[in-house]
Protein backbone atom coordinates (compact mmCIF):
# COMPACT_ATOMS: atom_id res chain seq x y z
CA UNK A 1 0.00 0.00 0.00
CA UNK A 2 1.72 3.11 -1.16
CA UNK A 3 -0.79 5.83 -0.61
CA UNK A 4 -3.08 5.69 2.38
CA UNK A 5 -6.10 7.64 3.38
CA UNK A 6 -5.48 10.08 6.17
CA UNK A 7 -8.49 10.91 8.31
CA UNK A 8 -6.89 13.97 9.79
CA UNK A 9 -5.85 15.49 6.48
CA UNK A 10 -8.87 14.30 4.49
CA UNK A 11 -6.50 13.36 1.72
CA UNK A 12 -4.18 10.62 0.60
CA UNK A 13 -0.76 10.78 2.14
CA UNK A 14 2.33 9.15 0.80
CA UNK A 15 4.17 6.39 2.57
CA UNK A 16 7.08 4.19 1.66
CA UNK A 17 8.11 4.43 -1.95
CA UNK A 18 9.22 7.80 -3.23
CA UNK A 19 6.78 9.23 -5.72
CA UNK A 20 7.85 11.02 -8.86
CA UNK A 21 6.49 12.08 -12.25
CA UNK A 22 7.13 8.62 -13.68
CA UNK A 23 5.34 6.43 -11.17
CA UNK A 24 2.72 8.75 -9.72
CA UNK A 25 -0.08 8.20 -12.19
CA UNK A 26 0.17 4.41 -12.18
CA UNK A 27 0.51 4.23 -8.39
CA UNK A 28 -2.53 6.43 -7.95
CA UNK A 29 -4.54 4.28 -10.35
CA UNK A 30 -3.70 1.22 -8.27
CA UNK A 31 -4.41 2.97 -4.98
CA UNK A 32 -7.62 1.72 -3.35
CA UNK A 33 -7.84 4.74 -1.04
CA UNK A 34 -7.98 7.68 -3.41
CA UNK A 35 -9.21 10.87 -1.82
CA UNK A 36 -11.92 12.90 -3.57
CA UNK A 37 -9.41 15.39 -4.92
CA UNK A 38 -7.33 12.74 -6.60
CA UNK A 39 -10.35 10.87 -7.87
CA UNK A 40 -11.60 14.00 -9.62
CA UNK A 41 -8.19 14.91 -11.05
CA UNK A 42 -7.52 11.34 -12.17
CA UNK A 43 -10.89 11.04 -13.92
CA UNK A 44 -10.37 14.32 -15.76
CA UNK A 45 -6.84 13.42 -16.81
CA UNK A 46 -7.89 9.94 -17.92
CA UNK A 47 -10.57 11.46 -20.12
CA UNK A 48 -8.07 13.91 -21.58
CA UNK A 49 -5.67 11.06 -22.31
CA UNK A 50 -8.27 8.92 -24.04
CA UNK A 51 -9.35 11.93 -26.14
CA UNK A 52 -5.71 12.45 -27.07
CA UNK A 53 -5.43 8.81 -28.09
CA UNK A 54 -8.55 9.10 -30.23
CA UNK A 55 -7.36 12.29 -31.91
CA UNK A 56 -4.04 10.66 -32.73
CA UNK A 57 -5.87 7.80 -34.39
CA UNK A 58 -8.13 10.26 -36.24
CA UNK A 59 -5.13 12.24 -37.48
CA UNK A 60 -3.69 9.07 -38.92
CA UNK A 61 -6.97 8.34 -40.66
CA UNK A 62 -7.17 11.84 -42.10
CA UNK A 63 -3.75 11.36 -43.63
CA UNK A 64 -4.80 8.03 -45.09
CA UNK A 65 -8.27 8.92 -46.37
CA UNK A 66 -8.72 11.46 -49.15
CA UNK A 67 -11.23 13.91 -47.72
CA UNK A 68 -11.14 16.32 -50.63
CA UNK A 69 -14.03 14.40 -52.10
CA UNK A 70 -16.09 14.92 -48.97
CA UNK A 71 -15.45 18.66 -49.04
CA UNK A 72 -16.52 18.89 -52.65
CA UNK A 73 -19.72 17.06 -51.98
CA UNK A 74 -20.47 19.36 -49.05
CA UNK A 75 -20.09 22.42 -51.24
CA UNK A 76 -22.62 21.26 -53.81
CA UNK B 1 17.12 16.56 0.10
CA UNK B 2 16.84 15.90 -3.65
CA UNK B 3 20.28 14.39 -3.99
CA UNK B 4 20.95 13.00 -7.50
CA UNK B 5 17.31 13.27 -8.50
CA UNK B 6 16.69 14.63 -11.96
CA UNK B 7 14.11 17.26 -12.76
CA UNK B 8 12.93 19.10 -15.82
CA UNK B 9 11.64 22.65 -15.46
CA UNK B 10 9.19 24.39 -17.73
CA UNK B 11 10.33 27.93 -18.55
CA UNK B 12 7.34 29.15 -16.56
CA UNK B 13 9.17 28.16 -13.37
CA UNK B 14 11.08 30.99 -11.70
CA UNK B 15 14.86 30.82 -11.38
CA UNK B 16 14.58 30.83 -7.58
CA UNK B 17 12.70 27.52 -7.54
CA UNK B 18 15.15 25.94 -9.95
CA UNK B 19 18.05 27.15 -7.82
CA UNK B 20 16.34 25.65 -4.79
CA UNK B 21 16.29 22.28 -6.53
CA UNK B 22 19.99 22.47 -7.34
CA UNK B 23 20.86 23.76 -3.86
CA UNK B 24 19.28 20.63 -2.40
CA UNK B 25 21.38 18.33 -4.57
CA UNK B 26 18.99 17.95 -7.50
CA UNK B 27 20.06 17.87 -11.13
CA UNK B 28 18.31 19.67 -14.00
CA UNK B 29 17.91 17.75 -17.24
CA UNK B 30 15.72 17.31 -20.31
CA UNK B 31 12.10 16.09 -20.00
CA UNK B 32 12.80 12.59 -21.28
CA UNK B 33 15.42 11.80 -18.63
CA UNK B 34 13.76 13.59 -15.75
CA UNK B 35 12.25 11.87 -12.72
CA UNK B 36 10.28 15.02 -11.93
CA UNK B 37 8.47 17.38 -14.28
CA UNK B 38 7.86 20.81 -12.80
CA UNK B 39 5.84 23.68 -14.18
CA UNK B 40 4.16 26.85 -12.91
CA UNK B 41 1.87 27.25 -15.91
CA UNK B 42 -0.06 24.43 -17.54
CA UNK B 43 -0.69 26.55 -20.63
CA UNK B 44 2.99 27.27 -21.27
CA UNK B 45 4.11 25.69 -24.58
CA UNK B 46 6.86 23.72 -22.78
CA UNK B 47 4.31 22.09 -20.50
CA UNK B 48 1.73 21.68 -23.28
CA UNK B 49 4.31 19.56 -25.07
CA UNK B 50 4.37 17.20 -22.08
CA UNK B 51 0.58 16.92 -22.10
CA UNK B 52 0.71 15.94 -25.76
CA UNK B 53 3.48 13.39 -25.35
CA UNK B 54 3.19 9.62 -25.45
CA UNK B 55 4.73 9.48 -21.97
CA UNK B 56 1.83 11.50 -20.61
CA UNK B 57 -0.73 9.51 -22.55
CA UNK B 58 0.72 6.26 -21.21
CA UNK B 59 0.63 7.44 -17.57
CA UNK B 60 4.39 7.86 -17.46
CA UNK B 61 4.52 11.61 -16.97
CA UNK B 62 2.77 13.56 -14.24
CA UNK B 63 3.43 17.29 -14.15
CA UNK B 64 3.76 18.81 -10.69
CA UNK B 65 3.44 22.45 -9.75
CA UNK B 66 6.86 23.80 -8.83
CA UNK B 67 5.42 25.40 -5.69
CA UNK B 68 5.96 21.95 -4.23
CA UNK B 69 9.62 22.95 -3.93
CA UNK B 70 8.92 26.11 -1.99
CA UNK B 71 6.58 24.15 0.29
CA UNK B 72 9.33 21.60 0.92
CA UNK B 73 11.81 24.38 1.63
CA UNK B 74 9.43 25.78 4.25
CA UNK B 75 8.51 22.45 5.81
CA UNK B 76 10.50 20.82 8.59
CA UNK B 77 10.56 17.51 6.77
CA UNK B 78 10.16 16.71 3.10
CA UNK B 79 7.75 13.95 4.14
CA UNK B 80 5.24 16.42 5.54
CA UNK B 81 4.64 17.90 2.06
CA UNK B 82 2.54 15.54 -0.05
CA UNK B 83 3.85 15.71 -3.61
CA UNK B 84 0.54 14.26 -4.77
CA UNK B 85 -1.27 17.47 -3.90
CA UNK B 86 0.79 19.38 -6.42
CA UNK B 87 -0.42 17.57 -9.54
CA UNK B 88 -0.78 20.12 -12.32
CA UNK B 89 -3.46 19.02 -14.79
CA UNK B 90 -3.85 20.47 -18.30
CA UNK B 91 -5.44 23.94 -18.37
CA UNK B 92 -8.55 22.75 -20.20
CA UNK B 93 -9.39 20.49 -17.22
CA UNK B 94 -8.68 22.90 -14.38
CA UNK B 95 -12.01 24.71 -14.49
CA UNK B 96 -14.15 21.60 -14.09
CA UNK B 97 -11.82 20.18 -11.43
CA UNK B 98 -12.01 23.44 -9.50
CA UNK B 99 -15.79 23.32 -9.73
CA UNK B 100 -15.84 19.91 -8.04
CA UNK B 101 -13.12 20.20 -5.43
CA UNK B 102 -12.33 23.88 -5.02
CA UNK B 103 -9.10 25.66 -5.73
CA UNK B 104 -5.80 23.89 -6.14
CA UNK B 105 -3.24 23.85 -3.36
CA UNK B 106 -0.89 26.15 -5.25
CA UNK B 107 -3.69 28.69 -5.51
CA UNK B 108 -4.52 28.55 -1.82
CA UNK B 109 -1.19 28.87 -0.09
CA UNK B 110 1.02 31.85 0.23
CA UNK B 111 4.30 30.52 -0.91
CA UNK B 112 7.38 32.05 0.56
CA UNK B 113 9.31 31.79 -2.65
CA UNK B 114 6.65 33.50 -4.72
CA UNK B 115 6.52 36.43 -2.38
CA UNK B 116 10.18 36.94 -3.12
CA UNK B 117 9.60 36.63 -6.86
CA UNK B 118 10.77 39.59 -8.82
CA UNK B 119 8.37 39.68 -11.71
CA UNK B 120 9.99 41.97 -14.23
ZN1 LIG C 1 -5.37 12.13 -2.68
Amino acid sequence: RLIVWSESLYSCIEVGKALNSRNFSRLLHSCPFQCDRHKVILEAEDRYKSDLRKSLICNKKIVLTPYKKKRLSNES
Amino acid sequence: MFRDQRAWFCRSVGKDLQELWVAHGGVICNPREADFLFSCDASHPDTMRIYQSFDYMEDNATVFHAYYLSAVAKAVSKKTVPLGHYVLPPTCLQKEIRKKIGSFIWEQNNHVMTEKHDEV
